[in-house]
């Protein structure tokens, strides 16, 4: 699972959602992770993300993961700017974690609840036994 | 006519593209213009529920549907087996360079709310006694699977209902749902019901199919 998807990953359990602890999933330090180099930069889809993506929970879960070189304050680029080498900068330390990033094996789990999600072959398994369905 | 994904699975398990499928590409296909329009210069966040083989994500990317420029594929089944055939057919189809996840999960619960742009679903639509329960394991009978992609319950809207009511919660503010009924589902009634909740829906496209007439409503906020 490429590592932006936990921006959109939140526990199944319903009763969570009544709590602000259910986003993002706090994902357990020794997930291992992959780099996929084949997918090309494109400044343009990276600058949409950026400007969609909830960065407090992105620098939590980099964190979780080891990565702790994340700037508190989200980058602001905005489409159609010339964009600076700086710019040019941020954009691909992005596409690489968020893009080339992923996930393949190892678990999360939810900071209110607890509940332990499992990720294998790279599959997230969101789905939660019959006792808590 | 857009091009169609080329796809080979196993049909024991995973869902065969039938008529339904097919129409749903067509149905997307003439909403290519719209969706562009309302998705222009900015992420677009797609979710598919149940991809079963994988043809109707395979074909957005395929396509770019909605644009080029950034849209981001969220593929989520039940089925373990649909999450391998929907990633195979990204590969088969030559759309590795596309930004797709799969999620193993029960409809939209795992999801953060409110962050769906675009949700596309041919669900188990089927009537039946009832929705058959999840197989304990992957590798239960695996023709079990195949079932709970069929069988939707009373008037086979059990599956859709949920996702109905939660529409509200599952769409962002520009969200755009297309979902397909057979004419079992009274899909007529449901899209009255949901108008008078604020929704706004619209008939796209329906086409008989054997002895079944199956239609695509598109729902969006009014
Ligand atoms: C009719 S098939 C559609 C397959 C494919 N989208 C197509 O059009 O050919 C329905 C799919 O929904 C999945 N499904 C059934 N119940 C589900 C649930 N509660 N959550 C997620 N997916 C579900 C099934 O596994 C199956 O892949």
């Amino acid at each position: 699972m490429k590592l932006l998807t936990s921006n959109f990953l939140k526990c199944s359990v319903k009763a969570c959602d009544n709590s602000n602890e259910n986003f993002p999933l706090r994902y357990d330090a020794n997930c291992q992770l992959q780099q996929d180099e084949s997918i090309d930069c494109n400044p343009e889809f990276l600058i949409n993300i950026l400007e969609r993506v909830d960065w407090n929970a992105l620098v939590q879960v980099a964190s979780d993961l080891g990565n702790k070189s994340l700037p508190p304050q989200k980058p602001e680029l905005s489409p159609g700017d010339d964009l600076t080498d700086d710019d040019l900068a941020i954009i691909r330390d992005m596409h690489s974690l968020l893009i080339q990033t992923s996930i393949v094996e190892g678990q999360m789990s939810c900071r209110n609840c607890g509940h332990v999600y499992y990720i294998k072959n790279g599959i997230p398994n969101l789905l939660l036994p019959p006792h808590l369905a | 006519m857009l091009p169609t994904p080329y796809i080979k699975c196993d049909y024991e398990t995973v869902y065969e593209p039938c008529e339904d499928s097919f129409l749903l590409l067509d149905g997307l296909e003439q909403e290519q213009s719209f969706l562009q329009t309302r998705f222009r210069n900015q992420l677009a966040i797609v979710c598919e529920l149940g991809p079963g083989s994988g043809i109707v994500t395979t074909f957005l990317m395929q396509n770019d549907i909605p644009h080029g420029n950034g849209s981001i594929y969220l593929a989520l089944d039940i089925s373990p087996w649909a999450l391998e055939a929907t990633q195979d057919a990204q590969r088969r189809n030559d759309c590795q360079n596309r930004y797709l996840s799969v999620i193993q999960s029960d409809l939209t619960k795992c999801l953060r709310q409110n962050s769906t742009d675009l949700l596309v679903f041919n669900p188990p639509y089927v009537p039946a006694e009832q929705v058959p329960d999840r197989p304990s394991s992957n590798e239960n009978d695996k023709s079990q699977w195949l079932d709970l992609a069929l069988l939707g319950g009373e008037d086979g809207m059990v599956i859709t209902r949920q996702v109905l009511d939660q529409l509200d919660t599952i769409l962002s503010q520009q969200g755009v749902a297309y979902i397909l009924f057979c004419a079992r589902n009274k899909p007529e009634q449901v899209a009255e019901s949901m108008r008078q909740q604020g929704w706004k829906v619209d008939l796209i496209i329906n086409r008989k199919a054997g002895w079944e007439v199956l239609s695509i409503y598109r729902f969006i906020r009014q």
